[in-house]
């Protein structure tokens, strides 16, 4: 299960780290 | 078989990869077109770093994962009480609702190895049995939120290319372009789910947990 937890915490790192930068981006106007 | 944590893993291993590929791709599909109208309007070009961090960038990836977590988190909930005789997407008929405690394992039904959080029962037990939804509805709503986000900005960065006054996140909120880009992704996805619990009645796939068994009668509902 090691793999495992690395894993889902790999996608909700990456899917929030994708949606804070969207969020970034567009409040700074880019 | 043997067992390895590769192979024990394959699916979200293969998928995470096939999505970073594929958002690279869209990247550079993206930045050619994006450049190539900069030519036509006589703008200067942009590379790609500053490409993946434009708004146009983002709201193309936001409005896309929103509809699929929005089908995702539909999908979860709706199968709750809704049934598709015969789908192997689906609850046989007579057991749509909640289920047991007993067949839920929780409460007192609770066994050695099952979650903390369960095992802890409570609050906490009821908030994680709903946490697949809460996690998938989070990221439809905040993948939605950003799409209005940076698409305002996209949308507004064409309008002044037209000379055209930029619009304001209320107004955005109820042009033609959020909705346009919302409702173009709602449709696909609901078609995707609605055509995939039916087709599973009638079609099949020789080893795939998604298909009932190949010998499987049309009528019968698995699980």
């Amino acid at each position: 299960m090691k793999l495992a937890k690395v894993l889902f915490i790999s996608y909700l790192t990456m899917i929030a780290f994708v949606l804070t930068a969207a969020f970034v981006i567009g409040g700074l106007g880019r | 078989m043997k067992r390895s944590s590769g192979r024990d893993n394959s699916l979200s291993i293969v998928f995470g990869v096939l999505l970073l590929i594929t958002l690279l791709g869209q990247a550079l599909v993206g930045l050619a077109g994006y450049n190539e109208a900069a030519r036509t309007d006589g703008l200067a070009e942009i590379d790609l770093l500053r490409y993946v961090t434009s708004s146009s960038f983002a709201v193309d990836v936001a409005e896309n994962w929103q509809s699929e977590y929005l089908q995702f988190t539909l999908f979860i909930l709706l199968t709750v009480w809704l049934v598709q005789r015969g789908s192997s997407e689906s609850k046989a008929p007579e057991d749509a609702g909640f289920d047991s405690d007993e067949k839920e394992r929780v409460g007192r039904f609770a066994e050695q190895d099952s979650p903390a959080a369960v095992k802890a029962g409570g609050r906490r037990a009821g908030l994680y049995s709903y946490s697949l939804t809460l996690v998938m509805a989070t990221i439809f709503v905040l993948s939605w939120a950003a799409q209005a986000v940076a698409g305002r900005v996209a949308y507004n960065e064409e309008r002044l290319r037209d000379l055209l006054d930029p619009l304001s996140l209320q107004a955005y909120l109820v042009s033609p372009d959020f909705w346009g880009r919302t409702l173009q992704n709602w449709q696909s996805e609901l078609l995707a789910v609605g055509s995939m619990a039916i087709f599973t009645v009638f079609l099949r796939q020789r080893g795939s947990p998604e298909s009932k068994a190949v010998g499987a009668p049309h009528s019968e509902t698995p699980a």
